[in-house]
């Protein structure tokens, strides 16, 4: 099938133009303005029998909608409009080819109308897969060689050797390489390097290491460059012995940031200011902390960027963690602050919440207690779900609870919201303080999980993963959505 | 569904529906749903066996695809789904009657 379209829609095209099919498109098939909506709503009908469908089609000739129960046919045969088309996708049907017709121009005006009506309706962009061009479609032909991709592969699972006491590492780095955004970003090579061949960039690096990774190849890999580069950016943590993998993880994302900005990737500012590399895309959220004053009940509010969430061991679950979390606190007569509407220190209650979510959640449950008298290990088992809705924990929805969810009217854009979350990976801590050991499990396809420990890849079952004591945990968004840039 | 209903349903609902933006929302809803639960992937897969034991695209029209895969496609969508739309659908209308 190739979208060169037909004879037909071809002169069409030459008498008339695209414009037909434009007009047509912007208000009766994508709607990019509310005017839109509005003519679309009141007249778009079959002309014979008055339904609102099924299947209703607009001639491209003159103005006539008709259903494609047979009314759109009939109306193409009496007055020989030959092109209709279809309102539900925008596909052109020619009569006298008797099918749809593909046609490059035609594609395009839908698509970019499409993402208009996307922002004007304030929803996520459709997302557009790749489509290979000409010289991009010979390329795939002339390379024979193929990697289907089933679902029991085990493509991507590689050990990694201890250097000594290096497992701290290796964990994470199974989790990295296990980010499905993050993979997708570096097997698609989207890494262009300013310093490249200097060995000294660290998302370099992990490009390399990805490459190595879904090699195929099963042998186990040695970390010793990453080690070193690591060692290089983020001196606290050089020496040879055991590291917290929580600690590690941070510099790690770090180091790669910094990394990115250096590089001649775009990572363009983003109005508010944000940075838009690959890590601050997919791990950035926003944390808001709304402090009320108890005196004038005056509100303070200020958002700082998380890449985790450090959570205190109490209670019995990861969620019971985080609704302890996003509690509103009094904060006692010993830790007044300055109120700016008083112009005095006050008591006041302080109140975390989450007011932009990540696309990977990561938590960190504190486990490991340090104190001027004891440093100790809490290993009280809390359950994380394999699936978490983070609506709760979001500010809006807090503020709505707040108010009290009766006379709160404007909360209908929640009903197509999507704030769930799976489970990916989790690093787990065993044995004693100063004597432990780090594994992680992986998920390596819905449902199919496994278990890094150093050189050593063992399949494991959801069940053991969800049974385990849990040191770091990450969530992936379910649900992506996508931001449009075509204007 | 009686025809009163259905007469409600065009001439009330269906208008209101549109020109809020809310009709394609819920479109949107709809469509996000049925390719988390493999919908798509499986009806997809059913459209790629009838275009081959049919000797490819030259000699499948897109009315025969439609008519070979419409019923089984419906009967594949999970009820949790539709459950999730109708009651979604249902509390809209309501809200927007009582406006």
């Amino acid at each position: 099938m190739n979208d060169n379209g037909c004879i037909h829609l071809n002169n069409f095209k030459a008498a008339k133009g695209t414009k037909p099919y434009k007009v047509v498109n912007a208000f009766f098939v994508s709607c990019t303005s509310f005017d839109a909506r509005r003519y679309k709503a009141t007249t778009c009908v079959c002309f014979t029998c008055g339904k609102p469908g099924p299947r209703m089609h607009s001639c491209l000739h003159c103005i006539y909608f008709g259903c494609y129960a047979g009314h759109i046919q009939d109306h193409s045969k009496s007055k020989k409009h030959f092109l209709y088309i279809d309102l539900s996708y925008g596909n052109v049907f020619c009569a006298q080819c008797q099918d749809y017709i593909y046609d490059r121009e035609i594609t395009e005006i839908a698509l970019t109308n499409r993402v208009k009506e996307a922002k004007s309706l304030g929803v996520s962009v459709p997302y557009i897969p790749w489509l290979p061009n000409h010289n991009e479609a010979m390329a795939l032909k002339r390379l024979r060689k193929r990697r289907v991709i089933s679902q029991h592969t085990t493509i991507g699972l590689r050990g990694l050797q201890n250097l000594g006491s290096t497992c701290f590492m290796n964990c994470i780095v199974q989790t990295l390489i296990h980010t499905p955004l993050l993979r997708d970003y570096f097997l698609g090579e989207k890494h262009k390097c300013k310093s490249q061949g200097s060995g000294k960039c660290l998302v370099c690096e992990v490009s390399k290491l990805f490459q190595e990774f879904y090699s195929g190849a099963k042998t186990p890999l040695t970390l010793h460059r990453l080690l070193h580069l690591i060692w290089t950016h983020a001196r606290h943590l050089a020496g040879y012995e055991q590291q917290d993998a929580h600690e590690f993880f941070i510099a790690t994302l770090d180091v790669i940031h910094r990394h990115c900005m250096n590089g001649v990737e775009d990572v363009e500012k983003k109005e508010n200011g944000r940075c838009n590399c690959i890590i601050d895309q997919i791990f950035t959220g926003g944390l808001q902390s709304d402090v009320v004053c108890t005196s004038c009940s005056g509100v303070s509010t200020t958002i700082d960027p998380f890449w985790d969430i450090s959570l205190d061991i109490a209670g019995t679950s990861l969620q019971t963690c985080l609704e302890r979390f996003t509690r509103a606190e009094h904060l006692g007569s010993a830790a007044k602050i300055k109120c700016s509407n008083c112009r005095a220190y006050r008591e006041s209650t302080k109140q975390l919440t989450l007011e932009t979510l990540p696309i990977v959640a990561s938590f960190h449950l504190k486990r490991f207690e340090h104190s001027s008298q004891i440093d100790r290990k809490i290993s009280t088992f809390i359950s994380f779900p394999a699936e978490l809705d983070l609506t709760p924990f979001l500010s809006s929805h807090r503020r709505a609870v707040d108010v009290g969810a009766a006379d709160n009217n404007n909360a209908p854009e929640g009903i197509f919201e999507d704030n769930r979350y799976s489970l990916f990976a989790v690093v787990n801590h065993l044995g004693s303080l100063d004597a432990g050991h780090y594994t992680a499990y992986v998920r390596q396809m819905k449902g199919s999980w496994f278990k890094c420990d150093d050189h050593m890849i063992t399949r494991a079952s959801l069940r053991e993963v969800l049974d385990s004591e849990g040191y770091l945990l990450f969530y992936h968004k379910t649900v992506l959505e996508y931001e449009g840039d075509v204007s | 569904m009686t025809f009163d209903n259905e007469n409600i349903l065009i001439k009330e609902a269906h208008p209101r529906l549109t020109s809020s933006g809310d009709r394609d929302r819920f479109k949107e809803l709809l469509r996000k749903r049925l390719i988390e639960c493999g919908w798509r992937d499986q009806v997809r897969a059913m459209c790629r066996k009838f275009v081959k034991e049919n000797n490819g695209p030259n000699n499948v029209t897109f009315d025969m695809l439609v008519n070979q895969v419409t019923p089984r496609a419906r009967a594949l969508v999970p009820d949790s789904i539709k459950r999730e739309l109708i009651n979604k659908i249902r509390e809209n209308l309501h809200r927007q009657r009582n406006q």
